[in-house]
């Protein structure tokens, strides 16, 4: 972030050290040193940092120690078990000239634009209907949730057998109507359909339980005076319901970029009983992304090294996402 | 739905219960800490081996050691790879399965060479290019075949019957003696009966063609030679039915609903058998077994070893022969198909009934030559990585309509790079 929001809190007085208006710091003891106080201060807190140690210790042993280490995979060659060989930069030009982790960012993008558009968008219609509902609202919330918490190596299965391409009963379906057998799963834009859609099918129910959380929290009052004002429910929702609901909507966007960027279980499951070739995302390597195409090189070819290339490339494109969301939703609360 | 204070701490407590619980089993499968010769462990995974067997190995040799087995599911290369890499509760004997042997020939110092434990002298009762590819350079073995997987084509002598094809194996194996005959008489039975293919896929094709040879895509100098003529001719064997209209192009699960419909002939190992007979009950007694067009090939088969940290080498080696015995090892294909890796069992009663899904065909007169007579290739650590980009450019000719020559092209210029990644010159 180059430049900081204008109404952010840049408002709020800023102390820069020494023994300004301790208004956040209960004072315990008069500040007679510097340094001795502010440690006896940490070390009086023990019971508490005790009390929240073993979320940090297991985050440092099994999330922060693994990433570091990764990075430092990134430059080695290593099959897992033998020696490692120091490689410099050899993995990121590799990277920079393989052509199918190329083709595995460009899938993972369309894949994720086509899922999440109509996620966020069905989300914000449904719970927007479901806010306006007046029975059943705990059959309904359920019903759309479920699909969130079911395995998702489930719903691909169903997935799978749903949009197959020889005995599917979509095909069928279609063959009923006397529409000619789709090949949902061979043709490279149709398997990203298809996974996007799965996709949409478990994400939709989860964001939208969070939009009506949000929508749940705007007092009616605001409502009523736009009513007394004239305005018709299409403009309240965009001048009044939007405008409330944007830090929330930041939040999903957010979210669902980061979910969405790392789609992985969808093509992998999918595809996975594709003898010839399981891990490769399907035919013409369609469904093969970014995260897939880690867990390939990583896993089956036992290149460490340059999985961790992959992933550590792909940080840094799921960081720029998200900035580049951030700054769209912040910039439409500016005007 | 209010959730009332009371509400959540049950809740929470059931959550906790629960935790407990499955931590505990956690607990109880993966208890290999303590140091004692007398337990040992085994790692494998379901369908490696005869359950039967392995559960009389553990009475057979209960006085001497207490076997503990456990059915790794999942990746089990990846379990395998990352216990041995940790050092910590590493099974006393593992199963390793064939397409992962070669990757694990580098770090054959994790593993304990079986030629020091008494392999060398079983090691001719077992078929020797299967021994040698669980073999280093320098003559260490650290696998112990299991069994092999011969290839055989698969056909419907019902529809043979038909299409007034030949239905006996021999005189099948006759016409379809060679890739051209065969496709030849794949276009014949195209004709007579329309909507029927010859093959699933020419993936499948690429892999026995290339498995028909001495040499695959990478040297013993660990040097790149998947652009030289052998691959080529592989390729050209595998797009030949794609061209000619008899290929059903299923990259799918659909081969499921596909092999009891319209799929003529199958190629494919031994155990293979086992996937059709599920998939397509109905066709039981329809089908025949006959020699691979151009030459038999080999598909999997896996191998046991013992890694470095095992508690009691002599008697794990002692476990592994006796499980492995051509007697026991005949056993296991009447129990889980596993097609012996030791000659010897092919003539024992185990192996030498008929087959009621082949019409009471003995097949093991079509495995049984096959398995001895596969080509014995060099297969280098890499190799998979490496064949991996022919397979996708092999299914893009499927899927997308690609001309062959393309993607030709591109397999080659992608299995270079990944080559190289490898450290392979």
């Amino acid at each position: 972030m180059t430049s900081p929001p204008v109404t952010g809190p840049a408002a709020v007085p800023q102390h820069p050290g020494g023994p300004g208006p301790a208004r956040f710091r209960p004072r315990r003891t008069p500040p007679a040193g510097a340094v001795r106080p502010t440690r006896r201060r940490v070390l009086s807190y023990w019971r508490q940092y005790l009390a929240i140690s073993p979320f940090f210790l297991i985050f440092i042993g099994f999330s922060f120690f693994p990433v570091f280490y990764s990075l430092y995979l990134a430059f080695q060659r290593w099959d897992g078990m033998g020696t490692m060989q120091f490689v410099g930069l050899d993995q990121f030009r590799f990277l920079w000239s393989d052509p199918v982790f190329w083709l595995s960012i460009r899938n993972t993008l369309v894949i994720w634009v086509l899922s999440t558009v109509p996620t966020l968008f069905g989300a914000l219609v449904l719970a927007t209907l479901l806010h306006s509902v007046r029975r059943f609202k705990g059959f309904y919330r359920i019903a759309l949730y479920v699909p969130n918490v079911t395995s998702i190596v489930a719903v691909s299965i169903f997935f799978g057998a749903v949009f197959s391409n020889n005995f599917g009963l979509v095909n069928a379906i279609l063959g009923v109507v006397g529409i000619s057998p789709v090949p949902w799963l061979s043709n490279p834009w149709l398997i990203k359909l298809v996974i996007a859609l799965l996709m949409t099918w478990m994400w939709t129910g989860y964001n939208m339980i969070i939009y009506l959380a949000g929508l749940q929290a705007i007092p009616t009052q605001i409502y009523e005076a736009a009513k007394l004002d004239g305005a018709g429910p299409i403009r309240t929702f965009f001048q009044i319901t939007m405008p409330i609901m944007r830090p929330i909507v930041l939040f999903t966007v957010v979210i669902s970029t980061i979910n969405g960027l790392q789609s992985f279980s969808e093509p992998q499951v999918l595809f996975g009983s594709n003898a010839a070739n399981p891990n490769l995302g399907g035919p013409g390597q369609a469904g093969l992304t970014t995260l897939l195409y880690f867990y390939q090189s990583a896993f089956v070819n036992n290149d460490y090294g340059y999985g961790a290339a992959i992933v550590w490339a792909f940080f840094v494109l799921i960081l720029v996402m998200v900035v580049i969301n951030w700054r769209v939703v912040q910039r439409g609360r500016k005007s | 739905m209010d959730l009332s204070r009371r509400g959540f701490l049950q809740a929470a407590a059931l959550t906790a219960a629960a935790s407990g619980l499955t931590v505990a089993c956690g607990n109880g499968s993966g208890s290999a800490g303590t140091k004692n010769g007398k337990n040992l462990t085994m790692w494998y995974w379901g369908g490696a081996l005869s359950d039967k067997v392995v559960a009389e190995a553990r009475t057979h040799f209960s006085k001497q050691v207490k076997l503990t087995v456990a059915s790794i599911g999942g990746d089990f290369k990846q379990k395998l790879t990352t216990t041995l890499a940790a050092g910590t509760s590493v099974p006393d004997i593992t199963g390793i399965k064939g397409e992962d042997i070669a990757s694990f020939l580098p770090n054959a110092n994790r593993f304990l060479d079986l030629n020091d434990l008494g392999f060398k002298k079983v090691s001719s009762q077992y078929l020797e290019w299967k021994t040698k590819l669980a073999q280093t350079e320098d003559g260490k073995q650290i696998g112990f075949p299991i069994d092999i997987g011969p290839t055989a084509l698969f056909y419907r002598a019902d529809l043979f019957d038909k299409a007034g094809l030949p239905t006996d194996p021999d005189k099948v194996a006759a016409q379809a003696g060679t890739w051209d005959e065969y496709f030849a008489l794949g276009t014949e039975l195209g004709k007579k009966l329309p909507g029927t293919y010859l093959i699933n896929n020419i993936s499948s094709v690429f892999n026995i063609a290339v498995g028909q040879g001495t040499e695959r895509f990478i040297d013993r100098d660990n040097r790149f030679i998947g652009d030289q003529d052998h691959i080529r001719q592989a390729w050209n064997t595998a797009v030949r039915p794609y061209t000619l209209g008899i290929d059903a192009k299923i990259n799918d699960n659909t081969w499921n609903a596909a092999i009891g419909k319209n799929l003529t002939t199958e190629l494919g190992a031994a155990w293979h058998a086992l996937d059709i007979e599920q998939a397509a009950p109905k066709t039981k007694g329809d089908w025949r077994v006959c020699a691979t067009p151009g030459g038999p090939a080999n598909q999997g088969g896996s191998y046991l070893a013992l890694p470095k940290q095992c508690r009691n080498p002599e008697e794990a080696f002692k476990i592994i022969s006796w499980i492995l015995s051509p007697e026991n090892d005949a056993r296991g294909f009447a129990d889980a198909a596993i097609f012996p890796a030791a000659p010897a069992a092919y003539s024992m009663p185990a192996m030498t009934g008929g087959d009621p899904f082949f019409g009471g065909q003995k097949v093991i007169e079509v495995f049984g030559p096959a398995a001895k007579s596969i080509p014995a290739a060099y297969e280098a650590p890499a190799d998979a990585a490496v064949m991996a980009p022919f397979m996708t450019g092999l299914t893009s000719i499927e899927a997308k309509g690609v001309k062959p020559d393309d993607a030709w092209k591109d397999a080659v210029a992608q299995a270079k790079q990944i080559a190289r990644r490898q450290g392979v010159k």
